[in-house]
């Protein structure tokens, strides 16, 4: 098993060194490089105006030419309670949208498919989006009730026999993960790559998406990541959430926002933020090989604030304190 | 309107019209159901989808007289046939074989897709249009399937009464009720009482005055009603209705406020 994972991963990486050209050049998005990933570590105090300086410096520091491509950005959008950390802030994602428009992109779109509530508007009106983002509606797709495509990933690691993903996320050129940084009872910890999970059709699957439990989660996570190709990690850290997350955890003031085009490696330095081991996170481990060199410190070339200088403990139930960096 | 034509709305969209005496538009709506039926006498979701799943619930609540004695029919076995995996003979013995300390009892609820565990909508819309048909053409096999899935509700509430999604706990927290799945479970409880249900009334009256989202309110509205807990002078508070099925929604459960039998006989 472990030789096929780690065959699995070669291949992919000669694929996407092979193929990234047609799909990617043509708009200077670095995806998967072979090279070090960069992310981003910048801080970010609290949600206010600075938030769309910040994110345009940052966004424009790692993205290549994004002019004339339609970017989608994906949102963590849990559940019905203002005034809390379980969703990704609406300062967050509208700094986003205004920094990709300003950089030329020719669409922006917002999309999300929530995982437990079906009364997905209703669930962004609730946590501020209509207050925060000009003409939310008309700029939003609701993920759950797209129209889908069948998808037969080239390497699986679930369980799951079909897998249907909305033809919004799969036709957008760039899909950006717009996640929050938290624990997450199941899987660890919950961010870029988790948050994709959200784009799983609950108008097929149902609410919540319990197929994807039933085809192993960190499994589904990797098949996920696997399964868009052009995609770039947003994680809001400004308040995460510790202890029993993803939604009754307890506030965390992180105060950064971390940033690449190589999701694995943005989890990974999420991790290494909130004091947990990388490579005990399962989906992490899956998607970057035995070796796990994808996520390793070494091959992440960190910009902006070092991991040491924002690393704050965040809380983890009793299940998963062997994920906790200095227990490993 | 963008894309394709789904089971969900064509269903709320074909009942709500039904109600209003709107036949010939309706007929429409029927004519698109009737050709997406599957060979196993379940609905998909979509078109782009190809297995039956929870929506076929939706469509068995649609008068046989209107969609067909047949096509009727075979929705109602096909709700028989169909179980959350946890309750599933195979399922039960690797449990045992495990050593799972939880007890196995004999609810059985219904998934939102094959081959997965049951939750409170899949099984709250199941027992209505097994119940409704029961009704019909009473019949001792029906009775048992739905007490069997009126026993999974009562198992899944909130320990504080009302339903989410279908979580009582998660890692010893405690989950939290929401409206809309609060007022499916108790219009699938109709006719049940006790001190399970009175709890659940009670989360679902405060919830009636708090709710923003019609989907959720109008499932309120028929859940309460459906144990004659609904005020009789209730209005429902002005909220944005986003979607075909939530306006079909309201407009069933008003038509449900003014006595017409809609989600039960």
């Amino acid at each position: 098993m472990t030789a096929i994972k780690q065959a699995r991963t070669l291949s992919r990486r000669e694929l996407l060194a092979g193929a990234a050209g047609a799909a990617l050049a043509g708009c200077g998005i670095q995806q998967r490089p072979l090279t070090p990933s960069r992310v981003a570590i910048v801080k970010a105090p609290v949600y206010d105006q600075r938030v769309y300086g910040i994110m345009q410096r940052m966004l424009r520091g790692l993205l290549g030419d994004v002019r004339g491509k339609r970017i989608l950005l994906k949102p963590n959008l849990v559940e019905f309670e203002p005034g809390t950390c379980i969703n990704t802030h609406p300062i967050v994602v509208h700094a986003a949208f205004e920094a990709f428009r300003s950089l030329g992109a020719a669409s922006v779109q917002i999309a999300e498919g929530p995982g437990h509530r079906r009364n997905t508007l209703d669930l962004a009106d609730a946590a501020g989006y209509f207050q925060t983002v000009p003409h939310f509606e008309a700029n939003f797709v609701d993920l759950n009730l797209d129209e889908v495509t069948r998808v037969q990933p080239v390497q699986q690691f679930s369980r799951i026999k079909k897998l249907y993903l909305p033809n919004t996320a799969l036709g957008a050129d760039l899909l950006v993960s717009v996640a929050k940084m938290k624990t997450h009872h199941w899987a660890g910890a919950t961010l870029s790559m988790k948050n994709l999970f959200g784009t799983v059709p609950s108008g097929i699957y149902g609410w919540p998406k319990n197929v994807l439990h039933w085809s192993g989660i960190d499994e589904s996570i990797a098949d996920l990541h696997l399964a868009f190709r052009n995609h770039f990690a947003i994680v809001d850290g400004i308040v995460g959430m510790e202890g029993n997350g993803p939604i009754q955890g307890t506030p965390k003031a992180s105060g950064v926002l971390v940033a690449g085009a190589d999701p694995a490696a943005v989890d990974a330095t999420c991790c290494r933020i909130m004091k947990i081991n990388p490579f005990q996170v399962q989906y992490l481990r899956l998607v970057s090989g035995e070796r796990g060199t994808q996520i390793a410190e070494r091959n992440i070339r960190q910009v902006g604030e070092s991991i040491h200088a924002v690393a704050t403990r965040f809380e983890l139930i009793p299940e998963f304190q062997r994920i906790r960096l200095e227990n490993t | 309107m963008r894309g394709a034509s789904w089971t969900e709305p064509t269903v709320y969209a074909v009942l709500a019209l039904l109600a209003a005496g709107e036949s010939q538009p309706a007929e429409r709506g029927l004519d698109w159901l009737r050709s997406r039926q599957l060979r196993d006498g379940g609905w998909p979701p979509q078109a782009g989808f190809d297995e039956s799943n929870w929506v076929t619930a939706l469509a068995a609540l649609i008068p046989a007289g209107h969609l067909g004695e047949q096509a009727h029919a075979r929705s109602i076995e096909w709700l028989m046939g169909t179980v959350g995996e946890e309750s599933t003979l195979s399922y039960r013995v690797r449990r045992w074989l495990l050593g799972d300390p939880n007890p196995i009892t004999d609810s059985a609820g219904w998934p939102w897709v094959k081959e997965t565990a049951s939750w409170v909508t899949p099984t709250s819309l199941a027992i209505l249009a097994l119940d409704k048909e029961n009704s019909r053409r009473p019949d001792e096999r029906l009775r048992k399937r739905i007490a069997a899935g009126r026993r999974y509700l009562v198992e899944r509430m909130c320990l504080k009464g009302g339903w989410n999604h279908g979580s009582v706990r998660v890692y010893g927290a405690e989950g939290l009720p929401y409206p809309e799945t609060t007022g499916l479970a108790l219009a699938a409880l109709r006719g049940i009482s006790g001190e399970s249900v009175d709890l659940s009334i009670a989360v679902a009256r405060r919830f009636l005055t708090a709710c923003r989202s019609a989907d959720a309110l109008n499932w309120l509205r028929v859940g309460l009603m459906a144990h004659r807990q609904l005020p009789p002078d209730y209005t429902p508070p002005e909220l944005a209705y986003r979607t075909l099925t939530e306006t079909s929604l309201c407009m069933l459960a008003a038509e449900t406020q003014k006595g017409r039998e809609i989600f039960w006989s």
